[in-house]
């Protein structure tokens, strides 16, 4: 198992924040994601909304990845969310629920609105591979280093609808 | 808004999208003195949040989502997400952050 975690601030609300990283799909950074739905969501009686999308994302096999194991390099994503507007805070999982055995991402996510009204972004990732042969550990490094990379990207894509969600709100209705 | 895994739920996908996003928006900035005062003011804010949803959203989300569940079962994918939901993953949550994390 390969484990990893970052922390990173946003000048803006968490009430931004949130609504930019809800809307996130579709932008250009993130071409990869074919389809995403709502499986389920409700209002706990306490106030927060919890919600279960699933999402279809197209990716790619290393070159060194052996031919005929993976048939298609599509996967299906689970998505897990609680958002709180009273605590302000939003707690998010994602896994992959395909090609486990060969490797399993799990990502943490959590929005918290700090001082200044600021938002801090606190990611955790495991990545663990069943594979064996020999292979175990490079899948697992491949992973890793594919998910910091990819996590710049999406942080890009939602730093983008932020930009957009600002001029929008700065327009006279 | 992207596209749903089922390209005859699309069309109720982007309506139910759209809603819900207006709703969400303010939905994400409770009445502030609801984070002043207790439970109960909570609790209301939140009884009145689900009450605009149903009004706004409701029915079109209850078309979304049947068609939804029923693309879900036609490609074979409920046995997968069952398997998925009996994990559970929100039952055990990533620990807050260390650093300074003042909410009110």
């Amino acid at each position: 198992m390969r484990f990893f975690s970052q922390s990173y601030t946003y000048d803006d609300s968490w009430a931004i924040v949130t609504l930019a990283f809800f809307l996130r799909y579709p932008n250009p950074y993130a071409a990869h994601v074919i389809s995403c739905d709502v499986i389920s969501r409700e209002q706990t009686p306490s106030g927060s909304l919890v919600t279960t999308r699933l999402i279809l994302k197209k990716g790619s096999m290393p070159r060194w990845f052996p031919r005929g194991i993976v048939s298609r390099a599509e996967s299906w994503v689970i998505e897990e969310s609680e958002v709180d507007p009273f605590g302000k805070i939003v707690r998010c999982v994602t896994k992959n629920l395909d090609h486990v055995k060969v490797m399993q991402v799990e990502e943490s996510v959590q929005f918290a609105q700090i001082a200044e009204g600021k938002t801090l972004q606190h990611t955790e990732a495991r990545v663990v591979s069943k594979f064996g042969w020999g292979l175990t550990k490079k899948i697992e490094n491949h992973g890793l280093s594919r998910f910091k990379m990819n996590m710049q990207r999406s942080r890009e894509g939602v730093s983008l609808i932020l930009n957009l969600l600002r001029q929008s709100r700065l327009q006279p209705m | 808004m992207s596209q749903s895994l089922s390209e005859e739920c699309t069309p109720l996908k982007k309506e139910y999208d759209s809603c819900f996003n207006s709703w969400f928006e303010g939905y994400l900035e409770p009445a502030v003195e609801a984070g002043r005062a207790g439970q109960r003011t909570r609790e209301a804010n939140a009884q009145k949040k689900a009450e605009e949803f149903e009004a706004k959203c409701g029915k079109i989300w209850r078309q979304y989502k049947s068609c939804v569940t029923k693309a879900l079962k036609d490609k074979g994918l409920d046995t997968l997400l069952e398997q998925a939901r009996q994990e559970n993953p929100l039952v055990d949550p990533i620990p807050p952050p260390t650093s300074s994390n003042s909410n009110n």
